[in-house]
């Protein structure tokens, strides 16, 4: 498994991170294009205007992009939608130039895409409520869908899981029943449990947003190193100091439809072009 | 009136007899009404349209009649229309018709209370609905449902008693026949009590080690 490639150019990657996190999931291929989303459009079967209104952007292999904006500005709907949770009524959502869930009409009641088992395991999502399945340990918790999806070798797994797991901080927990572990380990967990599948994208929900204030930093710190080691990635955060460290490129959601796109994080928080987006930062801002 | 240990003794045999006979129409019973309930609760889950309507019927017109008027209906009343039944399947059928509607709101209280991003972690990791049920769903609905399903077990064991009143020689059928034929009213009834106790304490042990093996999602 060779390096991911690293478009931003301005870190020195951690090796040791790199071996850890990206082992030997599919290998992007040379003509590698990363993840795109184009005019996509959820709507649901009762609302008059769509949640979700035309929506395009491209993040690069390897490179994090958050989603910001206020409550009901869609952020969580366009995560959920990538993940095949909700179907799309236009558009399409591709990885590497395949496309990999296209609009349909007429789909608007209906719960979930129709995508393949396979598909989906090539996007990995880590929820705001940090829920493992309370009937697995740890280990089983992470080793249950390369078993039982993947139909990968046991041993192999498990190795792979310890390493993960070492990597996040819990080997010694590896046993652990879910209920037996803080919110901040138990999202670490959750973590390892998407990685192992070697996603092309990590969707990350608001992942801190129920923990204790103690624990978000635990689990950040596990974001960071994973940007670090090159792992593609959407985000939506509200802990805005984190936004800002981690972002290659960010996009501001507001009703349904993106008011500020910017390659530049740092650009975006120092000086946000639209009115919209002052006001918004504005609202993290205490003198 | 004196306790007499001999009578005890000598008609033991008889409660042995009624106590087989009252497992094995409960046992029958209790699976059919796990089978039924199973059956329910999935059409319920799964909203399968004029199905659901038919189990919503059915678990009222169960849950609220009693015992003994559906074994009269299926032990008096069906041969009226042709189809005549052993006491036995009567029975069986008869304590699987209650106990089903017991059972299937047990189970859809537990497949219900799953919470909705279980299944959702399920789908992203990339489970198959059957792989996301068997794995993620069905083990946390059973730790929920187990305690509400082994009342259902034991009530269904005393239950069985009502059988009786269709001429099966179950051990509360020994018990009143002793009665009527010797007044031995104390004795009988000691053994009666023994019998169920003998049947039912190792059930409620069987019970409560269940529910702890069971209880992660609890937790």
């Amino acid at each position: 498994m060779t390096e991911p490639a690293q478009l931003n150019t301005d870190n020195t990657v951690n090796d040791e991170a790199v071996t850890a996190f990206e082992t030997s999931g599919p290998s992007p291929t040379s003509d590698c294009k990363g993840f795109e989303v184009r005019h996509l459009v959820k709507q649901y079967a009762n609302a008059d205007k769509p949640v979700l209104n035309d929506i395009s952007f491209k993040v690069e292999h390897g490179t994090v992009l958050v989603v910001l904006g206020p409550s009901g500005s869609g952020k969580s709907t366009l995560l959920r939608t990538i993940a095949g949770l909700e179907p799309i009524q236009g558009g399409t959502i591709s990885i590497n130039d395949q496309v990999i869930d296209e609009g349909r009409p007429g789909t608007e009641k209906a719960g979930r895409s129709n995508r393949s088992s396979a598909l989906r395991t090539r996007i990995g999502m880590v929820f705001q409520s940090y829920d493992l399945f309370p009937n697995k340990t740890v280990l089983g918790n992470i080793t249950m869908a390369p078993l039982l999806v993947q139909k990968r070798d046991k041993a192999q797994v498990e190795a792979e899981a310890l390493k993960l797991l070492d990597r996040v901080g819990l080997a010694d927990r590896k046993d652990a029943w879910p209920h037996e572990l803080s919110g901040g380990q138990r999202q670490r967990v959750a973590i390892c449990r998407a990685l192992i599948l070697h996603p092309e994208v990590l969707l990350l929900d608001e992942i801190t947003a129920a923990l204790d204030p103690e624990m978000v930093r635990e689990v950040l710190d596990v974001v960071l190193e994973l940007a670090k080691a090159g792992q593609t990635m959407l985000i939506v955060t509200h802990e805005m100091q984190f936004a800002r460290a981690i972002a290659d490129h960010v996009i501001l959601l507001d009703g349904g439809h993106i008011v500020e796109e910017s390659h530049d994080a740092h650009a975006f928080f120092a000086h946000p072009q639209t009115e919209r987006a002052r006001q918004f930062l504005h609202t993290f801002e205490f003198e | 009136m004196v306790f007499d240990w001999s009578f005890v003794a000598r008609y033991a045999p008889f409660f042995v007899n009624g106590t087989l006979m009252t497992l094995f129409i409960s046992v029958f019973g209790i699976l059919l009404a796990i089978v039924v309930g199973l059956v329910c609760a999935g059409i319920e889950i799964a909203r399968v349209p004029v199905l659901r309507q038919i189990v919503r019927i059915y678990i009222e017109l169960s849950r609220n009649t009693p015992l003994l008027v559906q074994l009269y209906f299926l032990y008096f009343g069906l041969p009226k229309l042709g189809v005549v039944w052993s006491a036995e399947t009567c029975a069986i059928v008869g304590l699987g018709f209650l106990g089903g509607s017991y059972m299937a709101e047990a189970m859809r209280g537990g497949l219900e209370a799953v919470p909705k991003v279980q299944r959702e972690n399920a789908y992203v990791l990339g489970l198959t609905p059957m792989q996301s049920i068997t794995h993620v769903v069905m083990p946390q609905a059973i730790s929920t449902a187990i305690p509400g399903i082994v009342a259902n077990v034991i009530f269904l064991f005393k239950e069985s008693s009502v059988v009786s009143a269709i001429a099966l020689a179950d051990v509360m059928y020994m018990a009143k026949d002793l009665i009527g034929m010797y007044y031995s009213t104390y004795e009988s009834l000691f053994m009666l009590v023994v019998a169920y106790l003998v049947i039912l304490l190792p059930i409620s042990v069987l019970g409560t080690w269940l529910e702890g093996r069971f209880d992660y999602a609890r937790r």
